[in-house]
């Protein structure tokens, strides 16, 4: 083979450095999954079928209720005993022309026929905000709907009694009324801090993420171990650089995928928002309405559900800047730390099945993360909550429900000590599972046991 | 070319390798024998930086064993795989890339070895559709893509046919003849007595034998001669007095005979062919080297 058409000594003169190596074991992880049909398949089929389910779970999850007996409260008679009644199949409303406690309407005898009760106090006129109290929650259609009727009636109200125009002039130049639905059972809408769990969602989804690609890592390993490539891989890179290839490699397939979640799910939201809720900010929907112009059928509805909560909180509350970027964020840091520990079980392990098992521990920790993130919801103020946002397992949620919740000037400080932290436990993790990678990358067939993690 | 100086390896309290010497001289094939489980595959992943010694040195070409001289250094192990959703392509230039090696070159020394092995025709085949035999040719072409100084090769030939080891024989001699300088570990001891100029013999984590493997060979056994002769088998075993002994014998044709004679006492070879000249027509004679087989069983089932 000694020809003359080459010398080896050039070959050897271009010799790579670590970095070159691990960037060679990077794009091989990377091609080895965007070459997949299946990721190809997640990332597109995948966002696609979650905008679709979303929109069914709203659509079909919600109350069957078919009548509502509702009871207005209008201690200053502002309404005058009177509501539109174009719905009448599926209201029934009684006046009641005093305050109503929300104890005395659960409990007093008389109140036990009604669904709810729609409060309505004497600065309405001026506030433009009305309360309706719910036993269960109504649909998006009959909230839109009974929010239509008390729009309506007020603005007649307001016009005759506060204007001298007419009342096409008035919505033309009309703000809509904010209708708030409150759980009769929760008042204070305490337990249900929207923008929380918001911000709970991305963390979720990052965990998600961590979890899924995590297990990629996990598998990547077992089955280089089981195929015996190692070997061979290991007489050129060094087993660190192997691992960080690996991790980084499968990360940055996450990223991949995550970016074209975002990307159709950003499409997908500007067409509904186009197509079906393009009147969001078209203060003259209600005049539009009367006339009969403009009204669409969208899946059985009409463009009444510009109004309900979960449109106006995906388009109008949700600060997706921010959180995409902090989500992003924590799933880089987050998944740089998870993923250590998955490449060190994956080469602690000696079958794939031992894998699995040890896999529960994992979970167990992702699991607790979520329940951490679910505790900063319920007691955001607590010393735990605290504790919890600097501690690198549970940070990435924690912290995202705690941007969702919005940080004082003065706390920001915590936010950057999480990120630090969590980036120094990336480091402190990597030398961990470095060791455990070069320890058990070569032992094959063996049974795990527990105390192998903690041997030298 | 590698020299490793009382090298000793454990794995928790388990002694694998117990203060091994020994060196791989340039041009020259080594056989590291020795049986399962005696410490051969931990000195070969020592040799390669994938273990390190807990005591001694591994030296190459003098300097003390580092990540650099691995891109000097070509390794088939015993344990071997592939990617199998690769491309035979797409792997061969993997491997070269964490070598060092450019695509061009790569190129051009994989079309050398597909040509060599007639399998130009394989490049876009991916490896799961390759059978177990052909599998193999790629994981040698691996090995050597890179146009190592040392090959280190556990054994090469597990799961050839025997035209494809004869072919890689061939290869591996020829890449002797041109100054590379081989480790080949084996229990394919046919090979080994082809292929090797010099032996380790391994046991029970020690070394227990080393060097030339004809003077090995030679110097074991219980000095038998083998004579190749016309005539009568009768007449040639009474020509043969109290200094030897006949210890076995073969009919070639008729009146063809090879004899098998044990030397007694100070008797020489010499000796015996004066005994014989006048008695038999001698066709020729040579002393019977002792096999490696032979030599195997003895240093580690026997003792």
């Amino acid at each position: 083979m000694e020809s003359d058409d080459f010398d080896a000594r050039n070959i050897y003169s271009r010799s790579s450095g670590k970095m070159k190596n691990t960037w060679i074991i990077v794009l091989r992880e990377l091609k080895e999954r965007i070459k997949k049909t299946s990721f190809w398949g997640l990332a597109l089929v995948g966002p696609i079928v979650l905008m679709l389910l979303v929109f069914l779970l709203f659509h079909f999850g919600e109350s069957k209720k078919e009548r509502w007996k509702i009871l207005i409260a209008d201690p200053a008679m502002v309404m005058d005993n009177r509501i539109l009644l174009g719905d009448a199949g599926a209201f029934e409303f009684d006046f009641i022309n005093d305050y109503l406690d929300l104890d005395d309407f659960l409990k007093g005898k008389r109140y036990q026929a009604y669904d709810g009760f729609l409060e309505v106090n004497e600065k309405v006129l001026s506030n433009k905000r009305a309360l309706f109290f719910y036993k269960e929650k109504p649909s998006l259609k009959i909230q839109t709907r009974l929010h239509y009727l008390l729009e309506k009636r007020l603005e007649e109200v307001y016009v005759s009694e506060l204007t001298k125009i007419s009342l096409q002039q008035y919505r033309e130049i009309k703000q809509p009324i904010n209708l708030g639905f409150r759980n009769i059972y929760d008042p204070e809408n305490q337990k249900s801090d929207v923008n929380s769990w918001v911000g709970w969602f991305f963390g979720a989804i990052v965990l998600f993420y961590i979890f899924i690609f995590g297990m990629a890592i996990l598998r990547s390993i077992t089955v280089e171990k089981s195929n015996r490539i190692v070997e061979v891989l290991l007489a050129t890179v060094q087993p660190k650089q192997l691992m960080l290839g690996k991790i980084i490699g499968i990360g940055l397939s996450a990223l991949i995928q995550l970016f074209i979640w975002v990307l159709i799910i950003s499409i997908g939201m500007y067409i509904f928002k186009e197509q079906f809720f393009q009147t969001l900010n078209d203060q003259a929907l209600a005049g539009n309405l009367q006339s009969g112009s403009g009204v669409k059928e969208v899946f059985g509805f009409t463009n009444l559900l510009e109004y309900n909560q979960f449109v106006e909180l995906v388009f109008q509350w949700i600060n997706f800047p921010v959180l995409l970027s902090f989500a992003s964020l924590f799933l880089v840091l987050g998944y740089l730390f998870y993923g250590t520990f998955f490449a060190g079980l994956g080469a602690m392990t000696g079958t794939e099945s031992d894998g699995q098992q040890y896999v529960i521990l994992i979970i167990a920790i992702l699991f607790f993360a979520l329940l951490s993130g679910y505790m900063t919801i319920i007691y955001a103020d607590s010393p735990m909550v605290y504790w919890l946002q600097y501690i690198p397992f549970t940070s990435p949620i924690v912290c995202m429900v705690k941007i969702s919740q919005g940080y004082a000037s003065t706390e920001i400080y915590q936010l950057i000590l999480s990120i630090l932290i969590l980036i120094i436990s990336i480091f402190i993790g990597l030398i961990f599972a470095g060791k455990q990678y070069q320890r058990g990358i070569l032992r094959f067939g063996h049974r795990l046991k527990f105390v192998d993690f903690f041997r030298r | 070319m590698i020299s490793l100086e009382g090298v000793s390896k454990s794995f928790q309290q388990k002694l694998a390798v117990d203060d091994v010497s020994f060196s791989l001289e340039k041009g020259k094939i080594l056989g590291l024998l020795g049986p399962n489980g005696a410490g051969k595959t931990t000195l070969i992943r020592m040799m390669n930086r994938i273990l390190f010694p807990d005591k001694g040195n591994i030296f190459f070409d003098g300097q003390l064993l580092n990540q650099k001289h691995l891109q000097h250094i070509g390794y088939l192990p015993e344990e071997r795989g592939l990617y199998k959703t690769m491309t035979v392509w797409e792997h061969v230039k993997l491997i070269g890339q964490l070598r060092g090696m450019s695509k061009v070159d790569i190129a051009q020394n994989y079309n050398y070895w597909a040509e060599k092995f007639g399998i130009e025709t394989w490049k876009n085949k991916r490896i799961e559709e390759l059978s177990k035999g052909m599998a193999q040719k790629i994981q040698f072409i691996c090995t050597v893509i890179h146009q190592p100084e040392v090959l280190i090769l556990d054994e090469p030939f597990s799961g050839f046919d025997p035209v494809n080891i004869e072919l890689v024989q061939n290869e591996i001699k020829t890449m002797r003849t041109n100054g590379k300088t081989i480790l080949l570990s084996s229990h394919n001891m046919k090979s080994v007595e082809e292929l090797c100029d010099n032996v380790v013999l391994i046991n029970q984590s020690k070394k227990v034998l080393e060097g030339n493997i004809n003077t090995i060979r030679s110097e074991r056994g219980d000095n038998i001669y083998a004579v190749r002769f016309q005539g009568n088998m009768i007449a040639f075993v009474n020509a043969l007095w109290a200094g030897f002994e006949l210890v076995g014998k073969e009919e070639v044709t008729g009146n063809t005979f090879i004899a098998y004679v044990k030397m007694r006492n100070e008797s020489s070879f010499n000796d015996l062919l004066n005994t014989l000249m006048n008695e038999v027509k001698l066709e020729g004679a040579w002393k019977v080297m002792t096999s490696m087989q032979e030599i195997f069983i003895q240093e580690v089932a026997e003792k």
